[in-house]
């Protein structure tokens, strides 16, 4: 009851029309990301992260959530009508939804996406709202050793689920640590790795990473990339009503595949991503057809999108209730939140309750904005596929570069952003995952603040640490986690060994 | 081989503030300063890297890509230099025309009429954006 009064309280602030107008803003912006092959989520954000400084802060969070929801539901149209996903989380509905629209009914794969992205992304906001309250009423009992083991066994469990390498996303988080230790440490005082560049005391902006990594990174990649910009097929509004037998097979897919993402969503790492995989399997396995999958099945398009949504919306559950972000755009949402001074966490319920309930309220209120802009201005969008990436890209890159300039008005700080853009180029090139290096950075400051204040507390004993109640149970799920994984990996190396020694013993006969 | 390049900078670049890391106090376990996480991290580091190398020598897979356009990267990077050379120079409005004139000539607009139509549109707008709306300083 005291749940829904204040998440009536947070509708009433959602739709004063300034929030209103951020959330519109957001989503709006959040589709056009989403849409347009080269502008990713991360770098969308932080390029918007300076121009909210002069925002309200309520505003701001509710725009840059919009942002990041609102991308989910634009990356289906890229992959359904061209083939090309928009997001890494709309990779699997090519494989379906680029069939429908091959065999006319890419408007019905549409609509199924856009329905089921809302539904889902809908019941995704409900088990937010149930479970962060609760969820930060607990957290407010944490220590320092509860929030370092959350920390480090978030950072294992990211490492083992992102990417193709375990070992690559390892680096990639301990060099995410490694630059989050550059700057003034909070704990001595001591500047640390600055080589006596002023600049650098206030460590490497999160804002101006992004940008280059994951911005400029991109456009290289775009640029220089020698495929031809695939052709776009153009939607009729009546093209978007799918059959009644379509409608009848997407409904149990997008419910159980939002409850799933949901689940997935609570896991450190790319969830949208590792849920849309994972829903697409499910369905796959309780299909009556899965001969049709990779042929143009609805359920192929409603699970994968619908999971993804719902996932994201779960990803916040973790940032809003223990200010710890498992995911990339989750990081840079913490970032957002910082700019205007607010310090997520179980005491922002408390504390922010306005903020709190009026960012989650906007959620509901982004989700129908959403449905609204997506199925009636679909044309739009399809339009806009069709802005030649050589007059697009340019134009992105100057926005980008002009963006982090206004950070701090410094061209050393255009100098890091080139150089962040090569890094992200030859990131992506080698299979090195980007994302765990920027949550290394955001968490690695929260990790060594609790190390270190744990070791104090503890007196550098490990075993006091083991034994209290939920760091002991943290730490004891992240070791099996680990063993099972090492397991694992030793009986299939056993396999792989005992197979290549059956192979020479043919080959020698 | 790109491959193995990367990952040997990341070494080079973790033994070199692994190095560095040192001059700060490691402290003890039961009261750790502000050497300690950097110590840890830049050995986990230097570690991690060595594991990758020798897997990657080891494997015969490699990274499969897609083909890149190596001179028209190049061609972005000199630009992308010279604009940042140019920025506080010249200022923006004219460096931002010529950069983003550049880019599209690069990026294979044809003719030259739409690229200097839209350059001279665009960066007029982001210079007008930026100074008056959002109150920038720019050279």
């Amino acid at each position: 009851m005291d749940t829904l009064t204040m998440l009536l309280h947070g509708l009433s602030i959602s739709i004063m029309p300034v929030n209103l107008l951020a959330c519109i803003i957001g989503v709006l912006l959040g589709t056009l990301v989403g849409v347009l092959p080269g502008i990713d989520t991360i770098s969308a954000i932080a390029l918007l992260l300076p121009f909210s400084y002069s925002m309200d802060s309520t505003a701001a969070l509710i725009m840059f959530a919009g942002i990041y929801y609102g991308s989910k539901y634009g990356g289906s149209t890229t992959s359904i009508l061209m083939n090309v996903p928009g997001e890494a989380a709309s990779v699997v509905t090519c494989l379906d939804g680029y069939a429908m629209a091959q065999r006319g009914r890419g408007g019905a794969a549409l609509t199924v996406s856009a329905v089921g992205s809302f539904i889902a992304g809908t019941l995704g906001v409900i088990g937010l709202t149930l479970f962060a309250p609760p969820l930060a009423q607990s957290a407010l009992a944490f220590g320092p050793p509860e929030y370092f083991s959350i920390a480090l066994i978030g950072l294992i469990v990211l490492t083992k689920l992102t990417g193709t390498s375990t070992l690559k996303s390892i680096l990639m988080v301990t060099i995410g640590i490694i630059l989050g230790t550059v700057g003034l440490d909070s704990m001595s005082g001591i500047s640390r790795f600055t080589f006596g560049i002023d600049e650098l005391d206030r460590g490497f902006d999160l804002s101006l990473l992004a940008m280059g990594i994951f911005g400029i990174g991109e456009i290289l990649t775009v640029m220089t990339a020698s495929s031809t910009q695939s052709k776009v097929q153009t939607i009729r509004f009546r093209d978007l009503y799918p059959t009644r037998e379509e409608a009848r097979r997407s409904v149990v897919p997008i419910f159980r595949s939002g409850i799933l993402g949901f689940l997935i969503g609570l896991l450190p790492g790319p969830s949208g991503t590792t849920s849309s995989f994972a829903s697409y399997a499910l369905e796959k396995h309780y299909s009556k057809n899965p001969s049709e999958f990779g042929h143009g099945a609805i359920e192929g398009v409603a699970g994968p999108e619908s999971a993804n949504n719902s996932a994201n919306s779960a990803t916040m559950i973790p940032l809003l209730t223990l200010g710890i972000p498992f995911c990339g755009g989750t990081a840079i949402l913490l970032s957002g939140f910082m700019i205007h001074g607010i310090i997520p966490g179980p005491a922002l319920i408390t504390q922010q309750p306005d903020l709190f309930w009026g960012l989650i309220a906007s959620m509901y209120v982004g989700n129908i904005l959403l449905l609204i802009i997506n199925l009636p201005l679909v044309g739009i969008f399809v339009q806009l596929l069709k802005t030649p990436i050589y007059i697009l890209m340019p134009i992105v890159a100057v926005l980008t570069l002009t963006g982090a300039y206004t950070i701090n008005n410094s061209v050393l700080d255009l100098m890091w952003i080139a150089f962040f853009g090569v890094m992200g180029f030859y990131l992506r090139r080698t299979g090195f995952e980007p994302a765990p290096l920027i949550i290394g950075i955001v968490v690695g400051p929260e990790l060594e603040q609790g190390l270190i204040q744990s070791l104090i507390i503890c007196n550098g004993s490990i075993w006091e640490f083991l034994t209290r109640p939920i760091a002991g149970t943290i730490l004891a799920v992240g070791t099996a986690f680990i063993l099972y994984h090492a397991i694992h990996w030793f009986i299939n190396l056993k396999h792989q060994q005992k197979e290549t020694s059956i192979n020479s013993n043919l080959h020698q006969y | 081989m790109t491959e193995k390049i990367v990952t040997s900078f990341f070494l080079v670049a973790s033994i070199i503030y692994l190095c560095f890391a040192q001059h700060l106090t490691f402290g003890t376990i039961e009261s750790p300063r502000s050497g300690f996480l950097p110590i840890l991290a830049g050995g986990t580091a230097v570690v991690v890297s060595l594991l990758l190398i020798v897997k990657q020598i080891r494997s015969k897979k490699s990274v499969t890509n897609n083909k890149v356009d190596w001179s028209k990267f190049s061609f972005i990077l000199i630009g992308l230099l010279f604009y940042i050379t140019l920025f506080n120079i010249i200022g923006y409005l004219i460096s931002t025309f010529i950069f983003l004139l550049y880019l599209f000539k690069i990026a294979d607009t044809t003719g030259w009429r739409l690229p200097l139509l839209l350059s001279a549109t665009s960066s007029a707008i982001f210079y007008l954006i930026f100074k008056y709306y959002l109150a920038v300083t720019l050279p």
